[in-house]
């Protein structure tokens, strides 16, 4: 079986620091691969590198045997591979349904003329953009605020809408980066669900994120990053028990004290 | 589907009444004050697609306008050419600068585009100064001759009234709008829009922003250098003075004013503020001081300008809804 998202030596260099070190990972299709690791041990940066964000300095990613390396971040977008950020972005003027649509506008395949005409195929496309607008409000649990502008959302019903809008035009694998930092335990459930809901649906997702019992509930497969490298790899169980980790984790010393049996 | 038509409505019955003065009153001093609305509609209307809608601020529109000016006067003078071509050919070739100097900013960064649109507008009138064998100079070219131009139908329509010109730069003005609201209104204006509020957004949904904003400045570079052919023969001179910062100015205070991608708030604030520094000629030593006031008095009160003031109206009433996140 081949992998969905083939990364191989990914390396990022700023000044003196090596913030990733020759990373490779890969993603199986249908899968939710989680992306752990302490402050600064890059994997905000990879994510910024394999949709084209930033520029890396060695490294090929390819989806689906598509090679994506160099791509600038709408052609990545194009290609199937998108992402949410850290900090949560919506056009806040925009009303809910309409945040969607922008985003499924350029996958669609009408042309710039034909949006200017405004003929029978634009009104097609939105529509269908519109109808799967809907499905996704109605999956994350925001269909109420349909018509409602994305301002007055708060901040985890704003991560809802990102992740939404990150599936709208049907992409092939989505990134999702720190969906539930900074939000609160009810909301978390509700993320939770909700992404465990799309990837039942076909969607095949990563995620990076510091919160682990998160992670751990929602992976199979976890990577674990440190200093820019990767440290382990495996089924969550295996990670929480693997020294490596808990030295990344706790410092060397602590985590010899307390041995393996560390939840 | 009420208020569209009502707004339908009553856009049919504001060009008809600009159209119909003209008739009603032959003083010229009324049809040059219509004159200068349509140039600055057209100029403020391009500027708030560039800035408003796409958030690029720009000093370039007075550059795309005086390119215009001079394409067609040289085009009418020197190669017996028509108005209409003339005007055209000044559009294009404005345009087509437009895209040279976006490509070569918007690359860097908005602010780089910033910086080299005022440079570029500078440029151009260092250019029309000290290129004299093309442009003669700080002389300019007087004495533009008197336009006729084809109309369909085998028709000739020689401008030789004020009203002519008011008909042909209020009748392009129309156009114009037309044009601008076209975009705005679509899903292009929508991607334009979002490039503005969040670019890394936007660029993670596939949107390439650099393509939207090459459309805008095309856009509005066309449109500025076509009205700027025909004001120039309504001027019937054209000189450095095309390039002058008062136009930039006048047009950045119409958009500001009416608020930044905000479409009928900006037109409502280019007909006002055309209209504003002769309204207040009953004091001619106090009439800049109160130009300025009103100015002042407009951004304490509509610090996002009228347009802005009425969305965070609208943005207010949807946070009291209930709807709204405890």
């Amino acid at each position: 079986m081949t992998a969905l998202l083939e990364v191989r030596g990914l390396t990022k260099r700023y000044l003196g620091l090596t913030a990733v070190d020759d990373v490779s990972l890969e993603v199986e299709a249908g899968a939710v691969l989680g992306l752990i690791g302490p402050n600064g041990s890059g994997k905000s940066t990879i994510v910024d590198c394999i949709s084209g964000f930033q520029p890396a300095n060695a490294g090929r990613w390819l989806l689906d045997g598509h090679e994506l390396t160099g791509l600038p971040p709408h052609r990545i977008a194009r290609a199937g591979l998108t992402r949410t950020f850290q900090a949560v972005r919506a056009y806040d003027e925009l009303t809910l349904l309409q945040n969607l649509c922008v985003a499924a506008q350029e996958s669609d395949g009408v042309g710039w003329l034909q949006a200017l005409g405004r003929g029978s195929r634009l009104r097609r496309a939105e529509a269908g953009a519109e109808a799967r607008g809907r499905d996704l409000l109605a999956t994350v649990g925001l269909s109420e605020y349909a018509e409602a502008p994305a301002a007055i959302l708060s901040y985890g019903q704003r991560k809802l809408l990102a992740i939404a809008a990150s599936m709208m035009a049907r992409p092939r694998l989505v990134v999702l980066d720190e969906p539930v930092a900074g939000v609160n335990p009810t909301m978390i459930r509700r993320i939770e669900q909700a992404i465990h809901k799309l990837n039942t649906e076909g969607v095949t997702l990563v995620i990076v994120e510091h919160n682990v019992d998160f992670i751990m509930s929602l992976c199979r497969r976890v990577i674990v990053l440190d200093a820019g490298r990767k440290i382990a790899e495996g089924p969550p169980a295996l990670i929480r028990s693997d020294p490596g980790v808990l030295a990344a984790y706790l410092g060397q010393t602590r985590a010899a004290q307390l041995g393996p049996g560390l939840r | 589907m009420t208020a569209g038509w009502l707004r339908a409505v009553a856009v049919v019955l504001g060009v008809a009444a600009l159209f119909a003065i003209p008739r009603v009153t032959g003083n010229e001093y009324v049809l040059a004050l219509g004159v200068s609305f349509a140039t600055f509609a057209v100029l403020s209307g391009g500027l708030n697609l560039v800035y408003g809608y796409t958030g690029l601020l720009s000093f370039a529109q007075v550059g795309f306008f005086g390119i215009g000016g001079y394409t067609a006067a040289l085009l009418v003078t020197e190669r017996g050419w028509s108005l209409w071509a003339g005007a055209a050919a000044g559009g294009v070739l404005a345009a087509l600068v437009g895209l040279v100097v976006g490509y070569s900013s918007l690359r860097l960064s908005r602010h780089a585009f910033a910086i080299v649109s005022l440079s570029f507008a500078l440029l151009c009138l260092i250019v029309a100064r000290d290129w004299v064998s093309l442009t003669r100079g700080a002389m300019g070219i007087p004495g533009l001759p008197i336009p006729s131009m084809d109309l369909p139908g085998g028709l000739r329509w020689r401008l030789a009234q004020p009203a002519d010109f008011y008909y042909l730069l209020m009748g392009f003005a129309v156009v114009a709008q037309a044009a601008i609201y076209l975009v705005v209104s679509s899903r292009l204006g929508r991607a334009m829009r979002a490039i503005k509020w969040n670019e890394p957004l936007a660029q993670s949904q596939g949107i390439n922003p650099l393509s939207y904003k090459l459309l805008a400045i095309a856009l509005s570079a066309l449109l500025a250098g076509i009205v700027g052919g025909f004001f120039v023969f309504y001027l019937t001179i054209v000189d450095p003075s095309i390039f002058d910062f008062y136009y930039t100015e006048t047009m950045l205070i119409m958009v500001i004013i009416g608020g930044p991608g905000s479409f009928w708030s900006v037109l409502a604030a280019s007909a006002v503020l055309s209209a504003l520094p002769d309204l207040l000629r009953f004091t001619t030593d106090l009439r800049m001081v109160l130009y300025g006031a009103v100015l002042i008095a407009a951004m304490l009160f509509f610090p996002g300008g009228v347009g802005g003031w009425l969305r965070r109206r609208r943005m207010r009433r949807w946070r009291r809804s209930g709807l709204a996140a405890r």
